[in-house]
């Protein structure tokens, strides 16, 4: 396949609180290549946002990158001044965020706020762009553009706000997009809408996208490879197609387990919680409620093997040692 | 047009309120022990003298039969005559208010220019001398009587260091030590306030989607941080008018100011009921005319509030 966009090496980001340092990213690596839907998938808690705002060089305090890099286009993004790193920031790496409501700025017409976009790249206040906005607006399906610019996000459905968050996401037409549950603020409806539209995007603009979300379901549908995380781990890492057929990390055959109940509409859990990440359990941080865990899964932490293109880290899989 | 529409209803609304205001304040007045027919007559005049001039100036009638004569003669645009000046009220009212409007605006003005910057590079800069700074003007604004700080800064500036005179407005020196002390009054809130409402509206997700996508730090701070903190700040501003009058009549009384504040208290003194009654009106005019001020900059800002008051006038 194509060349790496972007490349995370053993990195670890932790979070400095008053009761003790959250390992929320505890020495993730994972590549991303021209073109690739690669979805990001595990329970709330995991490290997912986490590594998503690492991703895009936007970690504020209390976090902190305590190792590893994360190559854009080869190029250390944790190690570029500020203003570098605005330079990329919505040009080169778009964003969506979770929830359409908060992530507009109310004041602000829907129009005027994705034209910022052009401002902050290539000069001219932003009302010079409102005719590029309007273009934009009909890529991303917004009925009515000429007028919906002029919108404040108040008076936009949710499902239609999610869609200026895109439009600003993809208007300087980035290598990459990394999108936190761009759906799950959303209604079902609209869901699959959202992420059709996100797989045209990528078609037309030939970008990359980093997709995280906690639905699997969806995940699967859009995704070329899938990474599982596990309590700022990641556990397992391949093609959709492959994970689907065969899981080979328990938590991910726990994951897609409930996918299949809840096909059948019986609604299961994995039993037992995500643990804290200040004190993660010793060895593999899944033991506690794997039902397959022996002896040396508290004791020893699983490395990460490679099998036939795929990363899984558990005792139990390609395990010669 | 739909502003002018919601404009003309807010101050119809607002009619009932202000005739309920001027209603209360002329029982209040009454009901003020002393008497003003014996305050003119004088303490050696006779019980007949007093008696007449109670009848002079209608105070004998029953006291609904005053107001409804009192709201007829506003409507009328009289006011009536000072008692004590034997001038119409309206002419004294005109005299005295430039120098309270002046005195206010000068402390507003200090207030805000030391509490905005304080309270933002305070938000900004969590550990710097602002915000330590800020932390002991928010403590002794709210905690220490204004007329207490008017006498100290008598005492320092006028009685020791001579350098700024203590009564009077006889020269642009004269307002520095009273705006000076009403502005202490505003400013301790106006900081806090201002601090904490730039700490929310940058921890606010809109902020992240900002510098998400590229803009420099100094647009994100005017447009998205500062211009969202406004709001809070324009409602402390509204409210604290009150506190602003208030400080008023203690600071001009206090440094001899002859303003509207001074005027009132004298009045009070004299109990001259018509100059009482007239102040008042006016006080209560510019609270109405200030709240809706504030409503109507709260629309320009947010286009929510603009929906919300536009569409339903
Ligand atoms: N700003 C923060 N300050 C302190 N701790 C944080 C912060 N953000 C996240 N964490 C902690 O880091 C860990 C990982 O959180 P993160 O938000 O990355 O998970 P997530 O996988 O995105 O979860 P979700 O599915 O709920 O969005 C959690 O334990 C969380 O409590
Ligand atoms: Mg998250």
């Amino acid at each position: 396949m194509g060349e790496k966009v972007l490349e995370v090496i053993s990195l670890r980001v932790y979070y400095d609180l008053p009761q003790g340092t959250v390992r929320a990213v505890d020495d993730v690596s994972l590549d991303v290549r021209r073109r690739e839907v690669i979805g990001i998938a595990g329970e709330s808690g995991s490290g997912k946002s986490t590594l998503a705002l690492a991703i895009t060089g936007l970690l504020r305090p209390p976090a902190k990158v305590v190792s590893g890099k994360v190559l854009f286009n080869g190029v250390d993004i944790l190690r570029l001044s500020e203003d570098e790193l605005r330079r990329i920031r919505g040009r080169k790496i778009g964003v969506i965020f979770q929830d359409p409501n908060t992530y507009l700025n109310p004041i602000y017409t829907s129009g005027f706020q994705v034209a910022e976009v052009f401002e902050a790249h290539r000069g001219i206040h932003a009302k010079k762009y409102l005719n590029e906005v309007v273009k934009l607006f009909r890529l991303v399906k917004i009925a009515d553009p000429e007028r919906r610019v002029y919108a404040y996000p108040h008076q936009l459905s949710g499902g239609m706000k999610q869609r200026v968050l895109i439009s600003m996401a993809i208007a300087e037409r980035p290598d990459l997009i990394v999108a936190d549950e761009p759906t799950s603020a959303l209604d079902v409806t609209i869901q699959s809408e959202i992420m059709d539209l996100l797989a045209e995007i990528r078609e037309e603009t030939n970008t990359s996208i980093v997709m995280i979300t906690h639905d699997l379901a969806l995940l699967f549908e859009v995704a070329d490879r899938v990474a599982i995380m596990y309590a700022g781990k990641l556990v397992e890492l391949g093609r959709a197609s492959d994970l689907i057929k065969d899981p080979l990390h328990p938590y991910t055959k726990a994951l897609l387990s409930i996918l299949r109940y809840e096909r059948k509409k019986k609604l299961t859990s994995i039993p037992g919680s995500i643990p804290s990440l200040i004190n993660p359990p010793p060895g593999c941080r899944f033991h506690p409620r794997c039902p397959y865990a022996f002896s040396k899964c508290s004791k020893i932490e699983p490395k990460a093997v490679n099998i036939d293109g795929r990363l899984v880290a558990c005792h139990l899989v390609g395990g010669s040692e | 047009m739909s502003l002018a529409r919601y404009l003309i209803r807010r101050v119809v609304q607002v009619i009932p309120t202000f005739v309920g205001a001027l209603f209360f304040m002329f029982i209040l007045v009454r009901v003020l022990p002393g008497d003003p027919a014996r305050l003119i007559a004088g303490p050696e005049a006779l019980e007949e003298d007093v008696r007449r001039i109670r009848e002079l100036l209608g105070l004998n009638k029953p006291l609904y039969v005053q107001f409804v004569d009192y709201m007829v003669s506003i409507l009328r645009g009289d006011l009536g005559t000072s008692l004590k000046f034997g001038t119409p009220v309206i002419n004294e009212i005109l005299n005295r208010l430039p120098y309270t409007i002046a005195l206010a605006l000068v402390a507003e003005s200090i207030a805000l220019s030391v509490a905005l910057p304080l309270g933002i590079i305070s938000a900004l800069r969590p550990r710097s001398k602002a915000t330590y700074i800020s932390s002991v003007i928010s403590l002794t604004g709210s905690s220490v009587p204004i007329f207490w700080i008017a006498l100290i800064f008598i005492y320092i500036f006028s009685v020791s260091l001579r350098i700024l005179p203590s009564s009077g407005a006889d020269s642009p020196r004269h307002i520095v030590l009273p705006s000076i002390t009403l502005s202490l009054l505003l400013m301790g809130n106006l900081t806090r306030i201002t601090r904490s409402a730039v700490i929310e509206s940058l921890s606010s997700n809109h902020v992240l989607t900002a510098l998400a996508k590229g803009l420099k730090y100094r647009v994100i701070l005017i447009r998205h941080v500062l211009k969202n903190a406004l709001i809070p700040i324009v409602t402390i501003m509204g409210i604290q008018i009150g506190s602003l009058l208030g400080g008023a009549i203690v600071t001009e009384t206090v440094f001899a100011w002859p303003g509207i504040g001074s005027l009132l208290i004298d009045s009070i003194f004299y109990r001259d009921y018509p100059l009482i009654q007239g102040i008042i009106l006016f006080i209560v005019l510019v609270f109405i005319v200030i709240n809706i001020v504030v409503d109507v900059i709260y629309a320009l800002i947010d286009p929510r509030i603009r929906d919300v008051l536009w569409r339903t006038s």
